[in-house]
């Protein structure tokens, strides 16, 4: 049976297309990974379903939706829960993730006001994050101990999202794992998870 | 069959997609609505302190949209194939952009801004969207194949909170006019909508 093809585009950046480049990774699949420059993106814009990116694009059909885009990839490639209800768990933490990166991309680049965008900075990194955190700390011990992963007993979307807010909020803040056990050894254990491991040590390295 | 409780406010806001749903699958429920003055001492027990939360034979989920695939799911109204999956959740989560961008508009308290919004919403990100979304529409009135999906009942539970500030949004607009009426007058909805509980949100 042929592998389909695979193909993301995005800008040159992690952003909202890596969770699903480390999930086709995971998988030892082959993908096509289109970065394209913001001057460029004029010319794929009307391309795009929804006129945004990134986009997966699987033998010709075009999925956008950062959360759509990688769900299917789990799935496709066995990493989205083997029930229903695993499915559910790793869908809460990915939404609970995609709900702090919302609120980091809002006072980054939508809080005109610099004055604002300090004090909602502030509000995150010292009430929101660690709240949410100690939330994910939690669930993520409510599964089998905390020594594995969020949902059953493998990887999910569910890491490969928490991977990419840990990128970004530690590079604010480096100790930002440091009162949650579980989840600073569940990043190692995504680090080195095979396939993600090589693409980490091989893909481009970009601010965002 | 598994017990299931929901448990939000009075109001349909970020359960009513899930309710829909149950309604639709014929699915039974607990749908219980706690006041205000209960949620200080619940959101210590729920997963990320918010709700909509589904307790499911004891175990608790969160997060509106993993309850409502679950549901979907269960109800077999999530599409297909994979491919007709991630096409319903691109939808899904299309429509949930603008429905953030509504919210901003009807949340803003100062009135002269709220008009301000109120008309860029209305002439920008509301036309483009319902054009976009006539698109992806096909003729028979569904977007994701030939039958009823939960991306169909999204967009109705959408439309709904949508036109109650932006009533002709709809016009000229027929396959997604027929998607409205495909999701009305499935039986299962037919009866909801008839049944429950009339809040303003």
């Amino acid at each position: 049976e042929k592998m389909p093809a695979y193909k993301v585009y995005y800008f040159n950046a992690r952003g909202r297309a890596e969770p699903t480049r480390l999930l086709l990774a995971a998988a030892g699949v082959p993908f096509e990974d289109v970065r394209f420059e913001v001057e460029k993106w004029p010319e794929y814009k009307p391309k795009m379903p929804m006129g945004q990116a990134p986009v997966l694009e699987v033998d010709g059909t075009m999925i956008c939706q950062s959360a759509a885009m990688a769900r299917f990839v789990a799935r496709e490639t066995g990493r989205a829960g083997k029930t229903n209800l695993e499915l559910a768990k790793a869908d809460m933490i990915v939404d609970g993730v995609a709900d702090l990166m919302n609120a980091m991309a809002n006072y980054h680049y939508y809080e005109p006001d610099e004055a604002r965008k300090a004090e909602k900075k502030k509000t995150f990194f010292e009430t929101t994050l660690p709240q949410f955190l100690g939330h994910f700390e939690k669930l993520l011990v409510a599964n089998n101990g905390g020594d594995g992963f969020f949902a059953g007993d493998g990887l999910t979307h569910a890491e490969t999202f928490f991977l990419c807010l840990y990128e970004s909020i530690s590079k604010e803040n480096p100790n930002v794992l440091n009162a949650f056990p579980k989840l600073t050894a569940l990043v190692e254990r995504i680090r080195t998870y095979p396939g993600i491991k090589e693409w980490l040590a091989k893909r481009p390295q970009t601010e965002f | 069959m598994p017990s299931y409780k929901l448990t939000y406010f009075n109001v349909r806001g970020r359960a009513e997609l899930i309710r829909l749903l149950f309604a639709t699958g014929g699915i039974p429920y607990e749908d219980v609505r706690i006041g205000r003055d209960k949620w200080p001492e619940l959101k210590p027990k729920t997963p990320m302190g918010q709700i909509p939360i589904l307790e499911v034979d004891g175990q608790v989920y969160c997060q509106s949209m993993a309850i409502a695939r679950f549901v979907a799911r269960e109800a077999g109204l999530l599409g297909e194939s994979s491919s007709d999956q991630a096409r319903a959740d691109m939808l899904l989560d299309g429509g949930a952009e603008v429905g953030e961008l509504l919210k901003e508009v009807v949340l803003e308290k100062d009135a002269s801004k709220r008009a301000e919004k109120k008309k860029e919403f209305s002439e920008k990100s509301l036309p483009h969207f319902l054009t976009l979304y006539e698109g992806f529409a096909n003729d028979s009135g569904h977007f994701v194949g030939e039958s009823l999906t939960w991306a169909d009942i999204s967009f109705f539970n959408m439309m709904d909170f949508l036109t109650a500030e932006f009533p002709s949004a709809l016009e000229g607009y027929d396959k997604l006019n027929k998607i409205i009426e495909n999701v009305k007058s499935n039986p299962g909805i037919a009866k909801w909508l008839k049944e429950r509980p009339v809040t303003d949100h």
